[in-house]
């Protein structure tokens, strides 16, 4: 860095036996802390383990809890200094500027894992429930994988509206498979939703082979709903103010029915009332009240897979 | 003549508009569509257009009986508003980049719905031109940027007489900018890069000033404009006659060094300067002889930062 300090990308590794390698990445955004508790419990869960059973780790697992190290430390979404998205750095070069080098470290240390778990928590903004995000184009290869994490949703993307410059892309171009995880809120832990993830990671290494077979790992009970283009429906603000909401995050929903209200400070008044436009569960849900015109509320999806 | 392109509410201040200026004779779209300020700290642009817009304005009002405006023109000096107020390049609600959110659509986010009325405001015009700086650490030498253009628009593009015409390809990862969905309308597209953000430089503004006059009266739009001799003296870079020197070693950067200037290969452009110990680390020079067209001015420097880029003649 300019004056005297240097930058550097902190990982702890657990080695094992000679089974597969996987990786845990978290912290890209400043903001997110989700997984940043994952890692502290997943390193728990492996430290008992070490302990108590050491046999019983047969691969590798490495943990990067905190890639953008001087955004989390400074409380900045992005790479400060270089107000650049860390993950629209990827896959990045090693002689290039600083967020490039950090994407091209963190690709060259993850390439040929068995599996990558990339963590994300939306952002101050919105409040999602667990779900596991994927680009079409590598549908066959992760949903499967994604099916045994544990998690209540999974969100397909069309090959157009992805971002190719992610770390996930990057990587599951380059035959390194990546799941990406979003789940949360920005800037706060929700510990259910972490220890739900864990024991959806557990479960996934214990059938990649990287814990061995007669490992106890805690249960996993969710499954997930599919969400793609046809069945997620966005709602945005008609009008700027203070959006209310008027019913909880993560519940069934009917059409027609209230989700919140957009007030103003300055009027006791209504401004506008925010409605579900179809039956479906309400999966994200806006946590930060000030809203712009166009400021997204909610997302309400149809209900599709998942248990009947 | 003032209009908004966009009124919009904001959660507790009064709403707020995107205005523009069109000026010269009514048409159902424009022949010239101009803007700055998609970043709200690239304020080059934003002084150069509305400079422009006071000088149509003046035209149009008799005050340069000489020149005569034949056809519309459409300015926007900046669409991100808030973002000038609050010196910040992205929008300053959500930090999104403005530039990053097109074509943009009239029920999505709100920098979507923005980028969708600078679109249908801007896409019928015949010549489309989006002016930015570099960033506020870095110094470009005004230029006019083609992204995978046709004939047309190089030739197009010798009509502002600015001293370099840098041509890129149109990346995939810039499908998202107001370049790539004006590129899918009949017309010409151009970008200036102006100097560094954050600042007006005068010298650099004025030269684009007269380029945009000039190149106004080449397109025939502004009637009667005198077109000096010295405009025509314009280089064209590809993309491989761009040398860059990134900084191997952190420190601090420091030069007097001025763009637009020819080196030579091995001249001494600047030093990096040990921020802590004060001596000397690094001397850094020109890769190659040619045209200095951009160079680094904040000092502190980060490992891998760009510090100058030097465009070898063809």
């Amino acid at each position: 860095m300019p004056y005297r300090e240097r930058m550097e990308i902190r990982r702890t590794v657990f080695g094992g036996g000679d089974g597969p390698r996987v990786a845990i990445v978290a912290g890209l955004h400043g903001d997110e802390l989700e997984g940043l508790y994952v890692c502290h419990r997943l390193a728990a869960w492996l430290e008992e383990l070490q302990r108590c059973n050491p046999g019983a780790l047969l691969g590798t697992v490495e943990l990067y809890p905190a890639v953008n190290t001087l955004g989390l430390d400074t409380l900045t979404r992005g790479l400060p200094v270089f107000d650049t998205d860390l993950n629209r750095a990827f896959p990045g070069s090693p002689s290039g500027p600083l967020p490039s080098r950090l994407a091209a470290a963190l690709m060259s240390a993850l390439s040929g894992a068995a599996l990558v778990v990339d963590i994300h928590a939306s952002n101050i903004y919105l409040r999602e429930i667990p779900q596991v995000r994927i680009n079409q184009d590598f549908e066959a290869l992760l949903v499967p994988i994604a099916n045994r994490m544990n998690m209540d949703l999974i969100w397909l993307h069309g090959a157009a509206t992805v971002l190719e410059t992610t770390v996930a892309h990057s990587l599951n171009s380059s035959g390194t498979p990546c799941l990406v995880v979003e789940m949360g809120v920005g800037m706060r832990i929700s510990p259910d939703y972490c220890d739900q993830l864990v024991a959806g990671i557990l479960s996934v290494w214990k059938g990649l082979g990287v814990l061995s077979a007669d490992v106890d790992v805690p249960e996993t009970l969710h499954t997930a709903l599919i969400a793609d283009d046809s069945n997620v429906h966005f709602l945005n603000a008609q009008t700027s103010g203070m959006f209310l909401p008027t019913t909880s995050h993560w519940t069934d929903v009917r059409r027609g029915e209230l989700l919140g209200t957009v007030v103003s400070p300055f009027r006791g008044d209504i401004l506008s009332d925010v409605r579900s436009p179809v039956d479906g569960v309400l999966f994200t849900l806006r946590e930060y009240p000030l809203v712009y015109e166009g400021s997204l509320m909610a997302r309400v999806m149809s209900r599709k897979g998942g248990r009947s | 003549m003032k209009r908004d392109l966009l009124c919009m509410t904001a959660p507790v201040r009064e709403g707020f508009d995107i205005p523009c200026h069109e000026i010269g004779p009514t048409t159902s779209h424009p022949a010239v569509a101009l803007v700055a300020g998609l970043h709200g700290d690239e304020i080059n642009g934003i002084f150069i257009l509305a400079r422009l817009a006071d000088f149509l304005n003046s035209v149009e009002a008799g005050k340069y009986p000489e020149l005569r405006l034949v056809k519309r023109v459409l300015i926007i000096p900046a669409v991100n508003v808030l973002g000038v107020n609050l010196r910040t390049r992205t929008w300053p609600f959500d930090k999104t980049d403005i530039n990053r959110m097109f074509p943009g659509s009239t029920t999505s986010e709100t920098t979507q719905r923005i980028a969708y009325a600078v679109l249908e405001a801007t896409k019928r015009a015949e010549y489309r031109i989006d002016i930015h700086t570099a960033s506020i650490d870095f110094e470009e030498i005004p230029q006019v940027r083609l992204y995978g253009p046709s004939d047309a628009e190089r030739a197009t593009a010798r009509k502002f007489g600015l001293p370099a015409i840098m041509e890129r390809s149109l990346s995939p990862v810039f499908t998202t900018t107001m370049m790539h969905s004006w590129k899918a309308w009949p017309g010409e597209s151009f970008v200036l890069r102006v100097g560094q953000a954050g600042t007006v430089q005068l010298q650099h503004c004025q030269r684009v000033f007269r380029a945009m006059v000039s190149f106004l009266g080449k397109i025939g739009v502004l009637e009667g404009v005198d077109i000096a001799v010295e405009d025509e003296d314009v280089c064209y870079f590809d993309k491989p006659s761009a040398h860059r020197v990134f900084a191997e070693k952190a420190g601090m950067f420091v030069s007097d060094r001025s763009v637009g200037r020819w080196v030579r290969a091995g001249e001494e452009v600047g030093y990096i300067y040990d921020s802590f110990g004060g001596n000397v680390i690094e001397k850094v020079v020109a890769p190659v002889a040619g045209l200095l067209s951009g160079i680094r001015r904040h000092p502190l420097l980060f490992e891998g930062d760009l510090i100058v880029r030097v465009n070898k003649k063809a």
